[in-house]
């Protein structure tokens, strides 16, 4: 989550944000809505996303690489959920996990699409033009530039902590370990307190402008 | 915890995303109201704190899996049930469309079962207990059991929604193993929801709001009581449904599970089986669940008051006054 990120550069880049969202909303619909066994209608959208893919010219292998780490932690799931499927019976366990399996999948390479093609604070932008409640909006947004301020000031802590243990790891210590995590919040707090404060005075009103042409109303 | 697509059958989709959009557009219009300068600022860095926690997962030794902290209670004890709830919506929003994890069409159920049961059934838990003992020993413990039972209560909101979508049949084992599953991500979320209020607690109290100087005060309204006890009610009744299934052939479900995957793939899996095949409660899954439960609780509030006694030692007081 880098505030600097590139984007793939692809021509679906320059479409405008709220297409992208409803586009990439539908298609998951879609897909999860495609009843079991309508395998011809699998392929079809499995091809769509091939050719997304190709035309937004994503990283393959960020794309892999996270797939496989999606697919891990639903595997699991997926698993439990087959085995108790009221259709095992006639559909088998391994078709339905599949199934499960390739929807997650699908959904999944969309998301990631959108989230390669798509500048993220233009993404949290794109919702509110879409008719998110606005203090969501604006939670969002400064949720947004507070993690940077949470992990630079990780970074400063780990350091500090680093310097004073001599490198020595003694994370068995629960009680320091404790600690931490409560004054990282605090820091990241009070520091992004500064930040609001410094936004106020160089006239915030509420609203993130964007150079995208678009305010979120 | 957060559930990915295609687990639930388009009813249940459907009407979780209606009340999920429901009891976000209400906590939204709350919002407005007390919607201040400040609050945004603590509303971005929660949301940011609990993103940033929620990629850090905890073994549940001896399961072969691993849980984290959700932070409903965590959110509302710092500002409120309706704006915790909508904090809860903005992380699980980032995680599901920059970061692909919980499905999109999930994403009502996740929020109706970490935002709305999360922080604002939290909060009906924590605001009686914190009022009974009072003071920030009152907000530790009430957040601190507020937490393990939030999380319980998401878990067996989990278990119906999974058994609206035709899981019928093996519903009591589906819930008597999420429950046990989640009292040991419930024991988690407690300890690190407690850490870390404990520190706020110390430093920046003034974070927390006005309950924090007040004594224990008596009853103010006991439909908010009455709220509470039901939401801990219901908790309960989780912990003894697996009793009212009338198989008792134990932990049959993960059984079930690990012995499809013995067939499979024994290399894999099989270390950690063992740890399932616990002599004489392999038929009383019951009561592995409802021990856990009772069990739980009590380490939860031991826990909570052992660590909320560095708020009534002398020390802390008279460094406190100086400030």
């Amino acid at each position: 989550m880098r505030s600097d990120r590139s984007i793939a550069s692809g021509p679906l880049a320059g479409v405008d944000v709220r297409i992208k969202l409803l586009v990439s909303f539908g298609y998951v619909l879609t897909v999860v809505a495609t009843p079991l066994g309508w395998w011809w209608f699998f392929a079809a959208e499995t091809s769509l996303l091939l050719l997304v893919f190709v035309l937004a010219r994503v990283s393959f292998r960020e794309l892999v690489g996270r797939w496989l780490g999606f697919l891990s932690l639903v595997a699991l799931m997926a698993l439990a959920v087959a085995v108790s499927h009221p259709l095992r019976p006639e559909i088998g366990l391994a078709s339905i996990w599949g199934t499960i399996l390739l929807k997650n999948s699908l959904a999944f390479g969309a998301l990631f699409t959108l989230s390669q093609i798509t500048q993220h604070h233009i993404l949290l932008h794109g919702l509110g033009r879409l008719g998110l409640p606005k203090p969501l909006v604006a939670t969002l947004q400064f949720m947004y530039r507070s993690v940077f301020i949470l992990r630079d000031e990780f970074d400063r802590m780990a350091k500090a902590r680093r310097s004073r243990s001599f490198g020595k790891k003694s994370w068995g210590d629960w009680s320091s370990l404790a600690g931490l995590l409560g004054r990282l919040f605090l820091r990241s707090y009070e520091r992004s307190e500064r930040v609001h404060a410094a936004m106020l005075a160089r006239g915030w009103d509420g609203t993130v402008r964007t150079l995208d042409g678009a305010d979120s109303r | 915890m957060h559930i990915p697509d295609g687990v639930f059958e388009s009813p249940v989709i459907v009407s979780t995303s209606v009340l999920g959009a429901l009891g976000l557009a209400y906590a939204c219009s709350r919002l407005g109201d007390q919607l201040r300068e400040r609050t945004i600022a603590l509303m971005g860095s929660t949301a940011a704190f609990i993103f940033a926690a929620q990629m850090v997962n905890f073994p549940l030794f001896p399961l072969p899996i691993s849980g984290h902290l959700l932070g409903g209670v965590l959110a509302a004890v710092l500002l409120g049930p309706w704006a915790g709830a909508g904090v809860i919506a903005a992380v699980l929003l980032v995680q599901c469309l920059l970061f692909q994890d919980g499905g999109l069409t999930a994403l009502g159920a996740n929020f109706l079962n970490m935002g709305l049961i999360g922080s604002v059934g939290g909060y009906a838990i924590y605001s009686p207990i914190q009022r009974a003992f009072g003071g920030r020993k009152g907000v530790l413990i009430g957040a601190m059991l507020a937490s393990w039972f939030a999380v319980i209560l998401a878990s067996g909101a989990f278990a119906i929604e999974l058994a609206a979508s035709g899981n019928r049949a093996d519903f009591f084992r589906v819930f008597g193993l999420i429950t046990l599953v989640h009292a040991g991500i419930g024991l988690g979320e407690a300890i690190i929801t407690g850490l870390v209020l404990r520190v706020i607690l110390q430093t920046r109290p003034d974070l927390i709001g006005d309950s924090v100087e007040s004594p224990a005060r008596g009853i103010k309204s006991w439909g908010k009581v009455a709220l509470g006890g039901f939401a801990v009610a219901a908790a309960v009744a989780i912990f003894l449904a697996p009793f009212a299934s009338s198989e008792k052939d134990g932990l049959e479900y993960v059984g079930t599970a690990m012995s499809f995957l013995n067939e499979e793939a024994p290399a894999v899996v099989a270390s950690p089986i063992p740890g399932y095949a616990m002599p004489g409660l392999q038929n009383y899954e019951g009561l592995a669940t409802a021990t856990a439960g009772l069990v739980g609780t009590a380490i939860v509030f031991l826990a909570g008051v052992s660590m909320a006694s560095v708020f009534t030692s002398t020390v802390t007081k008279v460094a406190l006054d100086e400030v």
